[in-house]
């Protein structure tokens, strides 16, 4: 009999019907196994609990109402109830969740779309590769407790991610969920579903599309608004999902048209391309969409999803740039086009008839798009059109301006335009170069403006110097982190050479420009911290050059090694940065995978100093990769912008109960320092970064080799950034062996006018800690993995 | 904090190099002669934290010149000896490149040291210094260290004479550690650094047996010991001798128990089969058993491609590591190849049968001089019966394993002697347990539907989510 999915009926039988869902081979049997495989929604329930005991929510809601249904609006001030019984403390849990869910949503779609497309490509049988690694899936083992084998395995992971987001997004309606703590655990939910999501997605790119894997020493892409040749027709592409762009690099290749017409991306989708075809370039993250297009230098914007300004249509129109919208998430009114020939569409949108298309049939995209640049591009450089102004236009500009501060008061980062506008008048351009840097590109000054200057286009045609200059280097996104790295750094962790492992990700919101990313990321890469990096983040890191000429990608090697600056990839690569935590839980502690979320989260909060800093965060998205962090116990300190998020999970080091941990060799109970003292925090400054991530690597299991030198870098940093010594450094001090080498004698004193007893003869703490080292101790906070509940 | 020096003293600056436009002087390295060493002295010897410069010192140095350079401590203290002289001397690498500004690479007669411009710029103007802040770190460090001084020579002629006695004391010094085995000496030592993140783990280190991720000697522990005998690295007294070829010894099981919290209870230090040493994850080798030649094959982290049994470095270390006793896979580092005593309870090199090239070649000079060429490689064997072939194409010593194993399971009875190299390889069932999948192992299973079977069905609507193949013969 010859077994074949779908369904049949055997002849013979008296109404029988059979239905085969899937066929698996021998050796590529997936056994779901684990305490808690596929968990629903509650299944983590007790894990959340135990972190949200420690880790409190603290919120600051940007609104103190509810309108959410035709009850309200409701007034949720004063500890008022609203019409439906919720209270402000829920219903800001409840904006975490929905941030949360939208945030899953995206990467998860993202990775639907891109599920699809490839089995219908290469089949559900293509294989995974991921490079080399024993755990190649690590997210999707740890939650769904199996190992898939063939991007077909999938199917199911996906299936759960919807199922669970459906799930999750109905208890947000009104009369469902109603206590913060349980929209809390759900967001943690949420969180975990978006880096399952995330790895989906990028492992099915990585297996198809030939991206690469785990390596260390990818090419360079070169990086800025500087860099393409404006004289041939330039095609950018804008977004997330690389599964358009890839065709039209198929057929530029295929035709030899890279030196012809100018490839680059705007946002994720250029990593992606990258990783595709070396021969792509990056523009830059979001914050460089609106500047890009309105320096006219596009000839043909292709858009596809996630990230991509809602008025890139309505700025392309303007100057004759022609959208093609290739994914049905974001479509702006464009008429479908997906079946119609190819040169019908290129001759519409050359003769202006249409604005631009929707094509959903990729092959057709990628034929279109090279013909329509070839076009389009001679026809828009002999028109010369650009939204900046000319010179003498600029100098009207700026003059005409009041001082009335009103850009400023608008301006998501405050800046001082009007005194840029001011030192312009009198021919000094310097000001405004600096603010290029600092914009986030969003345009509200436009709007802001009483008396109608363009400020955008102001700053750009202003800094047409600097971005000239604007080229630098990313190293191409690694994908994972192999085994063999990890295997090989582990010994510099255990050591103390390795203080820590920080992933530089999100988005362009900076605070205070690109700049400060390049800043803290020189600073922590001295200190031999890694660096892991993905997204737009990665992208900013390499827009900088030192003193030589060069970027810090070529500066430090890309291995998974102390003071290497890796840059995983795009934004669903986030998701190999949360699983290399995983790994290591497996490789060095040979704990088990598969279905056993709560007790790798277990080990990494307790044992992997790893941090998160999204400073540039501004997507539910990276609210969503945060979150989903915080539930395996890895700590995110976010920008000021994060405050916008409205929640925080922050750990009280006064409430000493809380930092109970258990003893998992007798169970018994252990006051530990608070390490991590947060999960979800928000810094203002990068000098008040800077510290607090060093502080953020701390952990219960930390051995003294380990302890000292974080400790140092906690030290330095804070005297370094913020002129002192931090306030709680002796908390963290267990022993003389956990203090700063250098310093050891010194901080012995201070101690000591702490009331500390010092054995000045053998060196040697005699009272004061909080508790002795013990490099055998092992911390948990889950009682059932203590030896006496196992018997 | 106030600083009495007038640069930093971080571990921020340990990669900091000194480019020749930035550099004010340079002082030994490859054009020119200098040493470090370390000398154990008596306590009445030595004048604490004095500092002798014989030479000119920097601030009569030219910009951009070069000079020799040696730095000699003297150390004193109750528990300080001359085995732990190796030891603190390595340290002055690690500690001088803390000092903001200054550039140290390289040990012994090797070193070359940078003192970059803004370091004089900011006051750096005598060795005296240097020396005390290195002095001030190795205190810190090691306070079994209760007197220090330093000897600084700059002067070419001093430097030379010195330097011939120095390279006389690294010699004696190598030959010790190269005659000292585990016989030899009545206590390992025990580390549990890496237990911060492999919870059961425990690394025996002896005289023969380097810790598994190679940073950790016996002598290393001897003197981390003596800085904190409670601390992460301990003295394990042998105790008696169980199984002198297999390395075990009771003291060692005894701490085995303690340490991996009743994990497990026995290890031979150099057994393969046996009660294995333990891995934690950082191995740079992993060794793994081929049954179909009975031998042990070797992959290293850097080999990207499959061994002979078709596995990946990666996959057959997924089995090995997290601090357990895993039997037909073991980690090690590269330097166990070094030891004489490398998987002596299995017969040593005679078992070996496979390796990637590059190993091969990093360690030619420890493999038996007869062994090296039938020890096949990548480019000689692709799978396990080119390997087979090969083995015996070469006569390589595990075939003759191969007899005894024919004839033994004709006798059907087993020899019993547990020291018999290979002699329980085959009965241990363990190997093949662990192999991961791909290996064609599993007996082939019949499906629904296969001949024979008769299923007569009415009246049913069957939905199978899915179907599991199990071992169908392709």
């Amino acid at each position: 009999m010859i077994i074949k999915k779908g369904s049949f009926v055997i002849e013979g039988l008296d109404n029988v019907q059979i239905n085969i869902g899937k066929i698996v081979e021998p050796g590529q049997e997936s056994i779901i196994e684990g305490p808690t495989p596929r968990p629903e929604i509650i299944s983590l329930r007790n894990w959340d609990y135990r972190i949200l005991d420690r880790y409190h929510p603290v919120y600051t809601p940007t609104s103190d109402t509810c309108d959410y249904c035709t009850y309200g609006k409701c007034d949720l001030t004063g500890n008022k109830e609203g019409a439906c019984g919720i209270d402000l403390e829920s219903q800001s849990a409840r904006e975490a969740l929905k941030t949360a869910i939208m945030g899953a949503a995206c990467h998860s779609a993202h990775g639907r779309h891109l599920l699809n497309y490839l089995i219908r490509k290469y089949g559900e049988d293509h294989p995974i590769d991921v490079g080399p690694s024993n755990l190649k899936a690590p997210l999707t083992e740890t939650i769904m407790g199996l190992q898939p084998k063939t991007i077909g395995d999938f199917l199911p992971v996906l299936e759960y991610v919807e199922e669970q987001l459906t799930q999750l997004t109905a208890s947000i309606n009104t009369g469902q969920e109603g206590a913060a703590i349980d929209f809390e655990s759900k967001a943690l939910h949420a969180g975990m579903l978006d880096l399952l999501g995330m790895e989906v997605a990028d492992i099915i790119q990585i297996s198809c599309l030939n991206m690469p894997r785990a390596e260390e020493n990818t090419p360079m892409a070169e990086i800025g608004m500087g860099i393409l040749d404006s004289r041939k027709p330039v095609v950018i592409c804008v977004g997330h999902n690389i599964a358009a762009p890839a065709y039209i690099l198929d057929y530029m290749d295929r035709d030899g048209l890279f030196d012809k017409i100018e490839i680059a991306g705007l946002c994720c989708t250029a990593h992606d391309m990258t990783r595709y075809n070396k021969t792509a370039k990056i523009i830059g993250s979001m914050s460089k969409e609106l500047k890009y297009i309105r320096s006219g230098i596009p000839d043909v914007l292709v858009t596809d999803e996630q990230c991509v300004r809602a008025d890139i249509l309505k700025e392309a129109k303007k100057l004759f740039i022609p959208v093609i919208a290739t994914n049905e998430k974001i479509t702006y009114g464009l008429p479908d086009r997906s079946n119609d020939p190819v040169d019908a569409i290129v001759d519409d949108l050359v003769s202006g008839k249409q604005a631009g298309a929707l094509i959903l049939d990729l092959e057709k995209v990628g034929e279109l798009i090279p013909k329509l640049a070839m076009k389009i591009g001679p026809i828009r450089k002999a028109r010369g059109i650009t939204a900046l102004p000319d010179d003498a236009e600029f100098k009207r500009l700026v003059s005409k301006c009041t001082k009335c501060l009103q850009c400023t008061r608008d301006c998501p980062q405050s800046l001082p335009i009007s005194d840029a506008m001011a030192a312009a008048v009198s021919g000094d351009l310097s000001k405004f170069e600096e603010l290029h840097d600092k914009c986030v590109g969003c345009g509200r000054c436009d709007y802001s403006c009483p008396v109608d200057i363009p400020v955008l286009n102001v700053i750009e045609k202003a800094a047409q110097r600097v971005i000239r200059e604007e080229k630098g280097k990313v190293r191409i996104g690694r994908g994972q982190i192999g085994d063999p790295e990890i295997r090989e750094e582990g010994r510099n962790l255990v050591l103390g050479t390795t203080p820590g492992v920080l992933a530089f990700v999100g988005c362009g919101n900076y605070p205070d420009g690109t700049k400060d990313v390049y800043d803290v990321v020189e600073e922590m890469l001295q200190r031999s911290y890694i660096i892991i990096s993905s997204g737009c983040a990665a992208m900013d890191i390499g827009m900088y050059k030192d003193k030589e000429g060069k970027t810090l990608y070529e500066r430090y090697p890309g291995r998974f090694i102390k003071g290497n600056l890796l840059n995983t990839g795009s934004c669903v690569s986030n998701a190999h940065i949360a699983a290399t935590t995983i790994k290591v839980a497996s490789i060095f502690a040979g704990r088990k995978t598969k279905g056993n979320w709560e007790e790798i989260a277990d080990y990494v909060l307790n044992r992997v100093g790893a941090a998160g800093v999204a400073w540039g965060a501004y997507s539910q998205k990276a609210f969503a990769i945060a979150t989903g962090c915080n539930r395996l116990g890895i700590p995110v300190v976010a920008g000021p912008h994060g405050t916008k998020y409205r929640r925080a999970f922050i750990g009280k080091p006064y409430r000493k109960d809380e930092w109970n941990v258990l003893d998992a060799r007798d169970g018994s109970t252990i006051n530990v320092e608070p390490a991590p003292e947060h999960l979800m925090i928000t810094a203002e400054t990068k000098e008040e970064m800077m510290p607090l991530i060093a502080k953020l690597c701390f952990r219960p299991s930390d051995n003294s080799l380990g302890r000292a030198i974080k400790l140092t870098h906690y030290i330095e940093l804070s005297e370094k950034y913020l002129k002192k010594m931090p306030d709680d450094w002796h908390i963290y001090v267990r022993s003389e062996a956990d203090l700063p080498v250098a310093k050891r004698e010194q901080l012995m004193k201070l101690l000591e006018e702490k009331g500390w007893k010092i054995d000045w003869e053998k060196k040697k703490i005699t009272e004061g800690p909080l508790r002795k080292v013990d490099v055998s101790f092992q911390p948990t906070n889950v009682p059932r993995l203590c030896k006496e509940a196992k018997k | 904090m106030a600083n009495e020096f007038p640069f930093e003293i971080s571990p921020m600056f340990e990669g900091e190099r000194v480019r020749k436009d930035d550099m004010f002087v340079e002082l030994a390295g490859p054009k020119s002669r200098g040493f470090e060493l370390v000398k154990a002295a008596g306590l009445d010897e030595i004048e604490d934290g004095r500092f002798t410069l014989i030479g000119p010192d920097i601030s009569q140095m030219q910009e951009g010149s070069r000079h020799p350079y040696a730095m000699i401590y003297r150390i004193a203290g109750k528990l300080v000896e001359p085995d732990l002289e190796a030891i603190v001397e390595r340290r002055n690498h690690d500690f001088q490149n803390y000092i903001q500004g200054y550039m140290h690479l390289n040990q012994r007669y090797d070193v070359w040291v940078r003192i970059n411009k803004d370091a004089i710029k900011k006051g750096l103007k005598s060795f005296e210094q240097i020396a005390k802040a290195t002095m001030m770190l190795f205190k810190n460090e090691l306070p079994f260290i209760e007197k220090i001084e330093a000897i600084y020579v700059t002067e070419p002629e001093e430097v030379e004479k010195q330097r011939a006695e120095a390279i006389k004391i690294y010699e004696a010094r190598d030959a010790r550690t190269r005659g000292l085995h585990d016989e030899d000496v009545d206590v390992f030592y025990g580390c549990t650094l890496c237990q911060s993140f492999a919870p059961t783990n425990v690394c025996v280190v002896t005289p023969d047996r380097i810790s598994l991720c190679g940073a950790i000697n016996w002598f290393d522990g001897r003197a981390a010991a003596k800085v904190d005998p409670e601390g992460p690295q301990f003295a394990i007294p042998k105790g008696e001798i169980i199984d002198e070829k297999g390395g075990e010894y009771s003291g060692v099981n005894e701490k085995a128990v303690a340490l991996s919290g009743g994990e497990y209870s026995r290890i031979k230090i150099h057994s393969f089969f046996e009660y294995p040493h333990t891995s934690c994850g950082c191995f740079e080798v992993v060794g793994f058993y081929v049954p179909e030649v009975d031998g042990i094959g070797w992959v290293d982290r850097d080999f990207s491609g499959n061994a002979p049994n078709g596995l990946a470095f990666s996959t057959m270390a997924g089995q090995t590591g997290g601090g357990k006793q895993i039997i037909g896979f073991l980690g090690v580092g590269v330097n166990y190849f070094r030891s004489p005593k490398f998987i002596q309870a299995d017969g040593g090199w005679n078992r070996v049968v496979w390796m990637p090239k590059n190993l091969r070649e990093k360690i030619k000079a420890d493999i038996p001089q007869e062994l090296v060429d039938k020890l096949p490689t990548e480019e000689d064997v692709s799978d396990l019966k080119s390997l087979k072939d090969y083995l015996e194409k070469k006569q390589h010593p595990v075939t003759k394993l191969w007899k005894k194993e024919e004839a033994s399971a004709e006798a059907e009875s087993s020899d019993g002697d547990a020291s018999q190299a290979g002699a329980p390889a085959w009965s241990v069932p363990a190997p093949a347990m662990n192999l991961p999948a791909g290996m064609p192992m599993m007996p082939p299973m019949q499906l629904g539907g296969g001949e024979g079977v008769k299923i007569v069905l009415k009246n049913a609507k069957i939905t199978i989510d899915r179907i599991v193949l199990k071992g169908k013969e392709k």
